[in-house]
């Protein structure tokens, strides 16, 4: 034992380096408690404001969390290294403990997790399950892979754009519902700007509520695996004024069909066009190749000219009118899963133009 | 009567049965585990339909199983005395108990397998949660106690062939003690499929 | 208080085993299935890793088609699940746990070790089972596997089943064999006070081990019946749920996690101490906390279900409990940082990758609490933050725990040490790229970005694309600990039986030791960190002695 350990002694270049932390500390506190998180996420929901006052809390105390234990980490590894001179051997401190020191760092985050707690708690409620004063309840169900939206008052289901009015206070009911051939499977609805999310899970219906309180147009993500299509399910929250959604509610009262259709004019597919969007959209499931050659879809080639195969997937004959059906509406059965138009980013003229592409096709 | 005990002495003896015993017990507290994840999604299932048990099924009926449970708690008996004559060096009243014990657990079996065979015709496995449930703890149950009884037809081939004696029988010790285990779950089965 | 024994009954000396297959294949020795882990769980953690990488070049821009949607979705399902029952688990139980706990507490072996050679035998069938389930179509629904669609889709699932059920029943056997170990087998005078913290650690994690396993095992059975037989336990379209599902499999999770952390914990203090030549800070405070993490992991589970639907009245206490497993955590890392203070510290590549630990667990604990707060988790569930903070806390914290461990016993395993320069440079790589990798993903979840996805709105390009080159530069920092792995076989400085001068009993024998370990079994008088007094050992060859006192490095 060559070197007398230290004795407990909290010298002057520990106070120093503290000093230098806190003052750290409490300029990364301030930005905290300033920050305009708004301006990077708008706050567009009732729930966002008290969840962000959350998001603060909990920054506001881990700054000086983590500036201090990574601080004292630096400082004592500057402070207490062996120096070159010293032998291999010295010894540290015996210190093994420090009541006081030891309660305080166990009672302070108590303390701060209590208060956690109860803020959490409280927040609970201003989006979890039904609303109190909520004018109206949506339901939204999830599908793979987009969202249907049923207005109380609406003759047909919307799909994939919901609109709100501001201001209003709303309930959704979430779940997930069946298709033709396949079970329903675990979705999620979010929208970063509300702060809010809820699970859509097969065989149950939850509540959660929210006013809108900023005008806006919303991505509604799906955050639960929910399968191939998973990726590229979303849709829009539009918010907006009462006019103008007074003016959508009687547009879709006098729409037959949703706002995602759009007629497709199969006349004027181009080909070329087709092609190069097949390239482009199509070719991570399916090649330009009889129906066996498999990657995740079937070989699209002789798709409407292939005797062993005269059906399409569904069942319908292959013609362009149930093909445009599948690209428009996608598909999910035995096969496997196809994204609609909107998740794979086609409008009707693309529809028309991937269709008369693989008509040259044989 | 000691021909085949180790030659390791007492204190060493003595050292590796509570090593073995301690872990043995900690396999029986894994396993009451086990039992008890699946009574956890027993509850959770009943729990959350509306009516119980679902329409068509019938509740299968206690009083079979309640002499089911007579067999298999009076086997528990038997292995005690068994366990007694163990202790007591007499080895007469040993085999003929872990015989009885034998017979009584093969009886308990039986009887499961009858009522199985009973209800099926309504009740299948994948048809309902009742079903589900049931058939998925009984049927684990049931296993462990088949597990049981070869357990304890080994530990009688090694008492005939003189490995055991009157202070070194860690084998039996621990075949008692999964008994005993296997008919504590039963007890908790029965309650909650035939009381509750 | 203890009595000291004398004349230890268990310290007969059986006969050495022959031939190649005894010594090195089926092996009874602790040491030797302790390497067969590593070596092991090193394969899996390449073929994980490479999974990881392959995600990352998908990830590198939006509508990228590296991989196709399904082959992705396999990629990172068999990436996580690789990850935590191939690699982590096996690493830091199986490796580590067997190499090292036994020597601490001054044993020959551990109590059953036909069941742990057995527990180790059953880890490659399970690492084969579940990479050959991309043979049939591998399970896409990440390592959660939830139903309905794990029910519905991939053969490969029924494979996964097989395969987590089988590395779940190693587990659970090795659990129940260690903690017999530390209950029964201690030297004489090895009081639960005496014990060094990786074996209290190892005692934590043991019974998390046999007590949590279980119920794992019976949820895969039961999903395995479910696809097989249309068993309707979580079919919501028969009564079942599949909420129940997420239950049973976070009851095990949860209580898995601190299975993976908590023996890195133990490294963290073990290495400390040696390395700062002072006693640990709070030794009864960190043992006693990893008793009451893992009694309190196991009523957690619930944060994982935050969106799933929960009662109110239920999600309020998982939530208290969540914050309350914070606490313990959190005294662990003061007193580690603590534990600095007033030493005399040399910089070699374990401490560095302790501090590296420090850091990154550190701040992988507060956004823990993040998400312990109901209502910001439910902001934070299902996206990029939830990557980010799981990998800071089992990358940043077990794996450069793993690191750091590796990096100190390497010369105990092999009698060689590892090149410390190349050391130093592996751990600065790593932290750096570990860093750029995820601190970012954290940003990309709070503001939209979703996890288990193949694309991105491209408003996420940049980010991703830097992260994906620093999760490159992190796989490549890899191969610099391969290399010197390797090199230090033939040309590492040869180690003596304690080149970093510590004072655990694991250092007081031969380096690599012998089969028998300790030719007399020691007798310990006080607790093991008290450096600047003797050594508390009696009956301890005084070389050991001798090189105890006096650091190589």
């Amino acid at each position: 034992m060559s070197q007398q350990p230290e004795a407990f002694r909290l010298d002057a270049g520990f106070w120093r380096a503290t000093a230098l932390l806190a003052i750290i500390s409490i300029a990364l506190m301030i930005l905290v408690v300033v920050y305009p998180i708004g301006k990077l996420l708008p706050e567009a929901s009732s729930a966002s404001l008290s969840i962000d006052f959350l998001f603060r809390f909990m920054a506001f105390f881990s700054v000086p969390i983590l500036v201090f234990v990574n601080g004292y980490i630096i400082y004592f590894c500057i402070r207490y290294r062996r120096r070159k001179d010293e032998p291999l051997d010295s010894i540290g401190s015996p210190i093994h403990d420090h009541r006081a020191l030891e309660d305080t760092w166990t009672i302070v985050p108590t303390i701060l997790m209590v208060a956690l707690g109860i803020l959490s708690y409280l927040a609970m409620p201003q989006y979890y399950l039904k609303g109190k004063d909520s004018a109206a309840t949506i339901e939204a169900i999830g599908h793979q892979f987009y969202y249907e939206f049923r207005y109380p008052g609406l003759p047909h289901a919307v799909d994939n754009d919901m609109y709100l009015p501001l201001g209003v206070p709303v309930t959704i009911d979430l779940t997930s519902a069946e298709s033709d051939e396949t079970r329903a499977v675990i979705h999620s609805f979010w929208v970063p700007e509300f702060r809010v999310k809820q699970d859509m899970i097969p065989g149950m219906v939850v509540p959660i509520h929210f006013t809108p309180i900023e005008l806006g147009t919303y991505k509604l993500i799906c955050t639960e695996f929910c399968g191939l299509g998973h990726a590229h399910m979303w849709g829009y929250v539009h918010v907006v004024s009462r006019a103008d959604f007074d003016a959508w509610w009687n547009s879709q009262q006098k729409n037959a069909q949703t706002q995602a259709h759009q007629a497709i004019n199969f006349a004027s597919g181009n080909a070329s066009s087709g092609q190069a969007l097949f390239a482009q959209k199509c070719t991570a499931c399916h090649n330009a190749a009889p129906f066996d050659q498999r990657k995740v879809g079937p070989g699209l080639a002789n798709l409407f000219h292939d005797p062993q195969h005269p059906d399409l997937v569904d069942g319908k004959p292959a013609n362009a009118r149930d093909v445009g059906d599948i690209l428009e509406h996608g598909y999910q059965g035995s096969m496997g899963v196809m994204p609609n138009a909107q998740a794979n980013g086609l409008n009707a003229k693309d529809i028309a133009d991937l269709i008369a592409y693989l008509q040259t096709l044989k | 009567m000691a021909s085949h005990a180790l030659t390791l002495d007492d204190r060493a003896y003595a050292e590796q049965r509570d090593i073995r015993l301690l872990g043995f017990l900690f396999f029986l507290i894994s396993d009451s585990i086990f039992f008890g994840s699946l009574i956890f999604a027993y509850l959770y299932l009943r729990n959350a339909a509306p009516v119980w048990p679902p329409p068509g099924i019938e509740r299968p009926d206690v009083y079979l199983a309640a002499v089911n449970s007579i067999v298999l708690f009076g086997s528990g008996v038997t292995m005690h005395v068994a366990m007694e004559g163990m202790r007591r060096d007499r080895r007469g009243q040993f085999v003929g108990f872990i015989v009885a014990t034998i017979v009584l657990g093969t009886l308990f079996v039986s009887g499961q397998i009858y009522e199985y065979w009973h209800i099926l015709p309504v009740t299948k496995w994948a048809a309902t949660t009742f079903g589900a449930s049931f058939y998925t703890l009984t049927g684990m149950h049931g296993f462990h106690v088949s597990v049981g009884v070869i357990f304890l037809i080994t530990v009688l081939i090694q008492t005939l062939r003189g490995t055991y004696t009157k202070d070194r029988h860690f084998g039996l010790t621990a075949a008692t003690l999964y008994w005993h285990f296997v008919d504590i779950i039963w007890v908790a089965l029965f309650f909650l499929f035939y009381v509750y | 208080m203890a009595t000291i024994e004398l004349a230890h009954p268990a310290s007969h000396i059986h006969p050495a085993p022959e031939g190649f297959v005894r010594k090195y294949i089926f092996s009874l020795d602790h040491k030797v299935i302790a390497v067969q882990y590593f070596i092991t769980s090193g394969l899996f953690f390449v073929l994980a890793g490479l999974l990881a990488e392959l995600i990352r070049v998908q990830l590198m821009q939006p509508n990228n088609t590296v991989l196709d949607p399904a082959t992705f979705n396999e990629a990172f399902s068999v990436h996580g699940s690789a990850m935590v029952w191939l690699v982590v688990i096996p690493i830091l139980t199986g490796g580590f746990g067997n190499l090292i706990m036994p020597l601490q507490i001054g044993a020959r072996d551990v109590a059953f070790p036909w069941l742990n050679m057995l527990s180790f035998w059953l880890f490659p069938p399970a690492g084969i089972l579940l990479f050959g389930s991309f043979l049939l179509g591998a399970p896409q629904a990440g390592w959660t596997e939830y139903p309905p669609i794990s029910v519905l889709a991939s053969p490969g699932t029924s494979m996964w089943c097989a395969a987590i059920f089988l590395i779940g029943v190693s587990s659970t056997i090795t659990g129940l064999n260690f903690l017999v170990t530390i209950i029964k087998m201690r030297a004489p005078g090895m009081t639960w006070t005496r014990m060094p913290l990786f074996v209290w650690a190892s005692a934590v994690t043991a019974f998390l081990n046999f007590i949590a396993t279980a119920n794992l095992s019976i949820s895969l059975a039961v999903l395995f019946i479910q696809r097989t037989f249309h068993v309707p336990f979580y079919d919501e379209t028969r009564g079942g749920s599949p909420v129940l599902w997420q239950h049973m499999f976070w009851f095990y999770s949860h209580p898995a996690v601190y299975i993976m952390i908590l023996p890195a914990f133990g490294i963290v203090s073990e290495i400390i101490p040696t390395m700062v030549r002072r006693p640990i800070f709070g030794y009864k405070a960190i043992a006693y906390s990893s008793v009451a993490i893992a009694l309190v992991s196991f009523m957690v589970w619930a944060h994982h279900m935050f969106t799933s639907g929960l009662a109110q009245w239920i999600q309020l206490p998982f939530m208290i409990m969540t914050m309350i497993v914070a606490i313990p955590t959190g005294v662990k890392v003061f007193s580690w940082v603590a534990s600095l203070w007033g030493g005399r510290i040399r910089f070699t590549s374990p401490l560095l990758f302790v501090l590296g630990f420090l850091s990154t667990f550190t701040f992988g604990g507060i956004t823990g609490v993040m998400l312990a707060s109901v209502p910001a988790d439910v902001h934070e569930h299902g996206t990029y933050f939830i990557v980010a903070h799981l990998h800071y806390v089992l990358f940043g914290g077990s794996m450069f725990g793993v690191f750091a461990g590796l990096y100190y016993w390497w010369p105990k395993m092999t009698g060689r040490m590892l090149d410390e320069r190349l050391g130093k440079i592996h751990f600065w790589l790593m932290f750096v790229a570990f860093n750029c990798t995820f601190l970012p993903m954290h940003w990309l979840g709070l503001l939209g970005m979703p996890r288990r996805v193949a694309t991105y709105d491209p408003i996420y390009w940049h980010t991703n694309l830097f992260v994906s080159i620093s999760a490159f530069v992190l796989g490549a920092s890899m191969l610099l600990f391969a290399y010197n792995a390797i090199h230090s076989a033939r040309y590492g400085k040869r180690a003596g039986p304690n080149p970093w001068g510590a004072r655990t009993l694991e250092w007081m024998i031969p380096s690599p030791p012998p089969y028998y370990n300790f030719k007399e079994l020691p007798v310990v008088l006080s607790g093991p960190y008290d450096y600047g007094k003797p050594l508390p050992y009696r009956d301890v060859d005084p070389d050991m002695i001798e090189a105890a006192a006096m650091p190589a490095y």
